[in-house]
């Protein structure tokens, strides 16, 4: 007998193959008609999606709101930016973007976990708009303007090398690490690490009964969270071959936000689709008008308020249902982040 | 330099600088702490709503109203505006599980709208208008502009009357009782629903009043919100979310602390100082330095 957990991440699992089906043949189309903008902007997408998979895991699953995840994903960009004019190794840089993030990560969550709630969220927006203020100011770092001329990387990967340079190749790595990064993050909330932060969020002060430590928790999830969006960072200059301080600005984590919104909260899943979603509504509201926050502003409302699991939210019940013919207990499939969140009020 | 000429001409103008940044800022964190308090909803958009009031008195001030007009009109034609935003906004999700996260959100995203929604009326650019007072004061030897001396003044004629409404009035009591506790609040007469969607426009009224009096000095432009909210938030947590004394204390002491310290530093490590001050009040007194709004 599956719980309802695990049938709605099956669900996810679904709609996660739908998606790579879908990315493998746009980079198939692109190869084939040599494109290089949509699959650049594809890349981008990609990139941010991994932004957006650590803000849910913390706000879908542990119930913290993080406004300033876009200071791991910048920290993770800056190291790797930094990595790559000394060594020109993926590998390497990566390798480097995980130590710094993780360092990163633990100081910020020592500060940010002393305290819940709207306390969590707003002292991550302060933690990464100083953050981002300095480095804005530190000319080493190349201050307001960031730092360009990263070079173009080989990426080794066994037997074969892909170059950064090449959209389709590069897309598809970044393709591979995202999803690995979305499967090991639903794998993890499948253990019972991941049963105790999804207890976490239905009712905090009953889990120190059950014998696991709230705070111990919390802190794994915030440094794992970190560390998603610090990798996915590091992947960012090898895309563009700069980085800028605007990484760290408020409206990096902002977008990543809106796109985990947009696409449902507590899916993982929706986040990804949320930020694909996010850079088409971007390019194609930009065609007509530069104003395309007001039309962003207005769907991210109207979602907040009458579709609170988002686009998979409204989706996902169907595929569960599908899923679910097999056992027998026909239940009505509520979507799990209802089952998530029923209780949290308590 | 003699440690006299130090304090007058370093120190001193230095202390006077910051605390008409001080009061901006505590103009600015009122109406939020007045809106956490009451209505447990942190808003996002109050940055915006700064801003709506700076460019409402820019647009009437080139119409030809005057000035001491305006700063009475502007915040009473941000009411019925607060009113709306919290009828159709927060009300909604007013009763949702998670209040403070999704009413956090809804604001959030009011915030993006509206910024761009200045962009397209108003246009990219920094307006500056016409300082309504010119000329300064010889303070003891410290020259002072006088629109700093005066908006020292009203920050704190505005600072004492919000409190003489909140504190001693019978309204302010109805206020203080709905925050208190809403359900019997409600079973005592008070009107409760109104007394949220009030508060909520009186929150929204001062944002108004503030960009109106800090216009002439900060400029306006469409993304001017932002820079005071991290402040302004800031102010508010030290200060005790919903407490108005607590605003008033934490606005002053941390604008002299980022005054005085970018003497000794250089400005870019003041924000890590006052930032620091405020995860060091959430790790040893998150109450802050006041309780909250109706919990005495």
């Amino acid at each position: 007998m599956r719980d309802r957990l695990t049938t709605s991440m099956r669900a996810s699992h679904v709609l996660a193959l739908i998606f790579v089906v879908a990315a493998l043949c746009l980079a198939a189309f692109g190869a084939a008609t040599g494109d290089t903008f949509y699959l650049r902007l594809g890349t981008e997408a990609l990139i941010f999606a991994g932004l957006a998979l650590s803000v849910d895991l913390l706000l879908g699953y542990s119930g913290a709101l993080s406004l300033g995840q876009a200071l791991y994903f910048g920290i993770g960009a800056y190291v790797s930016a930094l990595t790559l004019m000394k060594v020109p190794s993926f590998w390497l840089a990566m390798g480097a973007a995980f130590l710094v993030t993780l360092a990163a990560a633990i100081i910020g969550g020592l500060i940010a976990n002393r305290v819940r709630g709207v306390y969590f969220a707003l002292i991550t927006f302060g933690l990464a708009q100083v953050f981002a203020k300095v480095v804005y100011n530190t000319r080493e770092l190349g201050a307001s303007d960031g730092m360009i001329g990263v070079p173009v990387i080989q990426i080794g990967l066994g037997p074969f090398s892909v170059s950064a340079a090449s959209p389709a190749g590069f897309f598809l790595v970044v393709l591979g690490i995202i999803m690995g990064l979305y499967a090991l993050t639903a794998y993890l909330l499948d253990t019972p690490f991941g049963r105790v932060l999804t207890a976490l969020k239905a009712n905090e002060k009953r889990v120190p009964f059950l014998g696991y430590s709230v705070w111990r928790a919390r802190m794994a999830a915030y440094v794992f969270a970190g560390l998603v969006a610090g990798l996915s960072g590091a992947l960012y200059p090898m895309l563009r071959g700069f980085v800028s301080p605007e990484l760290m600005f408020f409206a990096t984590s902002g977008n990543a936000v809106i796109s985990v919104i947009l696409g449902g909260v507590g899916t993982l899943i929706g986040a990804i689709y949320g930020s694909v979603l996010l850079v088409i509504l971007k390019s194609i509201i930009g065609s007509w008008t530069e104003h395309h926050l007001i039309v962003i502003g207005l769907l991210f409302m109207a979602c907040v308020m009458f579709l609170p699991k988002g686009m998979v939210g409204f989706v996902r019940p169907r595929i569960e249902r599908l899923l679910g013919r097999e056992p027998a207990a026909p239940e009505p499939a509520p979507p799990s982040s209802a089952t998530i969140k029923s209780g949290s009020a308590a | 330099m003699s440690p006299i000429d130090y304090l007058q001409f370093v120190l001193a103008p230095q202390v006077v600088n910051g605390l008409a940044l001080g009061v901006a800022v505590v103009l600015v964190a009122l109406g939020l702490t007045i809106i956490f308090g009451m209505l447990d909803v942190i808003n996002m958009s109050h940055g915006e709503f700064y801003a709506i009031g700076a460019y409402v008195a820019l647009a009437m001030g080139a119409a030809g109203i005057g000035f001491w007009f305006l700063l009475v009109l502007v915040p009473i034609l941000m009411v019925p505006l607060g009113m709306a935003a919290e009828r159709l906004l927060i009300r909604p999700v007013f009763d949702s599980k998670d209040r403070h996260v999704t009413t956090l959100l809804v604001t959030f995203g009011l915030a993006l709208i509206v910024e761009d929604v200045l962009k397209v009326i108003f246009g990219p650019n920094t307006q500056r208008p016409p300082t309504p007072i010119p000329g300064a004061t010889d303070l003891f030897g410290i020259i002072v502009p006088n629109y700093r001396l005066f908006l020292i003044a009203v920050g704190a004629l505005i600072v004492a009357g919000v409190a003489y409404v909140v504190y001693r009035t019978r309204l302010g009591a109805m206020v203080r009782a709905a925050a208190f506790d809403r359900n019997m609040a409600a079973s005592l007469g008070v009107p409760v629903s109104l007394v949220y969607a009030g508060t909520f426009a009186f929150g929204v009224g001062l944002a108004g009043l503030a960009g109106v009096l800090l216009a002439p000095i900060y400029s306006v432009f469409p993304t001017m919100g932002r820079d005071f909210i991290l402040l302004a938030f800031t102010v508010v947590i030290v200060g005790g979310m919903g407490s108005i004394w607590g605003a008033v204390v934490a606005g002053l002491l941390l604008t002299q602390v980022q005054a005085l310290a970018s003497l000794v530093i250089s400005p870019v490590w003041t924000d890590p100082i006052v930032f620091g001050t405020m995860v060091a009040f959430l790790v040893f007194r998150p109450q802050g330095l006041f309780g909250r709004l109706g919990h005495a």
